[in-house]
């Protein structure tokens, strides 16, 4: 498994550039490109998996929510990825109670493809506010921890997967292994 | 990783193609700069005119050193403290300190660059200044800024593509003194965010030699990511039988990778108690020293 492409889609978080750095570090094709590129201009460029990147607001997705929906392939969304395909699909995101900053500790319910290696606790970093409170049809929880009910989720038979936690950061224990994960799903399909 | 020598090589070649002429390039004397530098030296010899400005918000003895480790070159050092005084005077909110500190420095560098009268502009932008100031989540000099001001007619960025440790690396390889190499990141408003509120030259001196002491005792021991002492503001203090009302110092310390994420550093009580010894002995208006637990996030590494 090798030579992939991986395209970031840039929602403006601030470790956006971090996940460029983390997928070429792994030996894989990357770009950062715009949220606002269609459908045909993102398919054009041939990736196999696509990344949502974290973001400050779900009011500059751009066509994230299109993307994720029309767009027949892998995708990983981080943070805001996460709940906007939450969304996006049905779910329901609130901003919590308390939210989630630096470390937290996640308890994995299933490790499925995405999270192999990872249970049955992992150390992860988080910066959220918000959080998806309410699972779209068709996904099922994968992991949760004291600040969140819903840290990482899947769709029951679309490869499409969403981590609240920030898998970049050098501060999360096995980011690169949910990473890896993630493009041996891409390999496969 | 990026293969040093074989960048070093390109990025070289690219400059002697670029510019043929002279060119100026803003040497903050941080470890992007530096480097920019002695690329653009490497490739076109004195046609390169590094500019360094002494904003009076520098650490001790910064300007000296950058005299010694640049001095070969062409540079140009600029005086500049009470203008960025004079602009900072009155203003306590963090944003219009940068910003303050952001457009004299412009000025000034303007001011400079028109005497010279220099086409070409080298920058030491990197590939997270680039993606940040997109995202608008912080402004960067290297990317807004000087090119929006005056007119370049190139503007030639030799390390766009590498990351901080990439570029601790080539400066490694460039045999750069392992101060600039190793360099802690040093914000570009200098100590103005390392002090709570409005900026007097009082304050500047109290948090200067705050500075000094922490780096003294931390930087070789403990090899901080960074490591930093802040200026928050008065309470109350009893020094010799007077009662004071004195500043407060904050010390941070934090391990890190990329800054992006950090975690403080769990520093022995024996350490602690030597830093705040010597901060209140050693500077006579410090009533109280406290040390920061915050990881990033939810705080940010400096105070403003």
């Amino acid at each position: 498994m090798s030579d992939l492409t991986i395209l970031v889609i840039n929602n403006y978080g601030q470790f956006c550039h971090l996940i460029h750095r983390a997928v070429r570090d792994l030996d894989m094709e990357t770009r950062i490109i715009a949220n606002t590129l269609s459908n045909e201009e993102i398919l054009n460029m041939q990736p196999d998996g696509l990344i949502l990147s974290g973001g400050p607001g779900i009011d500059r997705i751009g066509r994230c929510e299109e993307i994720v929906t029309q767009i027949d392939l892998p995708i990983l969304g981080i943070c805001l990825g996460h709940q906007l395909m939450a969304r996006a699909f049905g779910g329901e995101i609130t901003t919590g109670k308390k939210g989630g900053y630096a470390a937290v500790n996640v308890e994995i319910l299933d490790e499925d493809e995405i999270l192999k290696g990872l249970g049955p606790t992992t150390g992860v970093w988080a910066s959220h506010a918000d959080e998806v409170v309410r699972l779209p049809p068709d996904f099922i929880n994968l992991a949760r921890s004291d600040v969140c009910g819903i840290e990482a989720m899947r769709h029951i038979s679309k490869p499409l997967f969403g981590v609240q936690w920030h898998p970049e950061v050098s501060h999360t224990d096995k980011g690169d292994e949910l990473l890896m994960n993630f493009f041996r799903i891409c390999g496969q399909v | 990783m990026v293969k040093v020598n074989k960048f070093i090589e390109q990025a070289v070649q690219q400059i002697k193609q670029s510019i043929d002429e002279k060119a100026i390039l803003a040497l903050s004397g941080g470890v992007d700069s530096s480097v920019a530098a002695v690329l653009s030296y490497r490739a076109i010899k004195e046609l390169v005119i590094p500019i360094y400005v002494d904003t009076g918000l520098m650490r001790k003895g910064e300007t000296k050193r950058i005299q010694e480790v640049f001095g070969y070159m062409n540079l140009q050092i600029i005086y500049a403290q009470d203008r960025f005084i004079d602009a900072l005077r009155g203003l306590t909110e963090p944003e219009e300190k940068r910003k303050a500190v952001g457009e004299t420095f412009i000025r000034v560098f303007e001011d400079e660059a028109r005497k010279i009268n220099a086409r070409y502009l080298i920058q030491g932008t990197i590939y997270p200044d680039r993606i940040e100031s997109e995202g608008g989540i912080k402004s960067h000099h290297n990317v807004g800024g000087l090119p929006s001001v005056i007119h370049f007619d190139k503007i030639i960025e030799p390390i766009s593509t590498l990351y901080k440790d990439e570029v601790r690396d080539v400066a490694r390889a460039l045999e750069l003194p392992e101060e600039i190499s190793n360099r802690m990141p040093f914000p570009g408003p200098g100590l103005s965010v390392r002090i709570i509120g409005e900026v007097t030259r009082d304050k500047l001196d109290v948090v200067r030699k705050a500075n000094a002491i922490v780096e003294e005792e931390l930087l070789e021991t403990f090899r901080p990511w960074q490591t930093l002492a802040a200026l928050l503001g008065k309470g109350t203090g009893v020094k010799g039988d007077q009662r004071i009302h004195g500043w407060i110092i904050a010390v941070r310390a934090v391990e890190s990778r990329d800054g992006m994420t950090a975690r403080p550093m769990e520093l022995t009580w024996e350490i602690l108690r030597k830093i705040e010894s010597r901060i209140t002995g050693e500077i006579p208006t410090v009533a109280r020293v406290v040390y920061d637990i915050s990881p990033k996030p939810p705080a940010t590494i400096e105070f403003e």
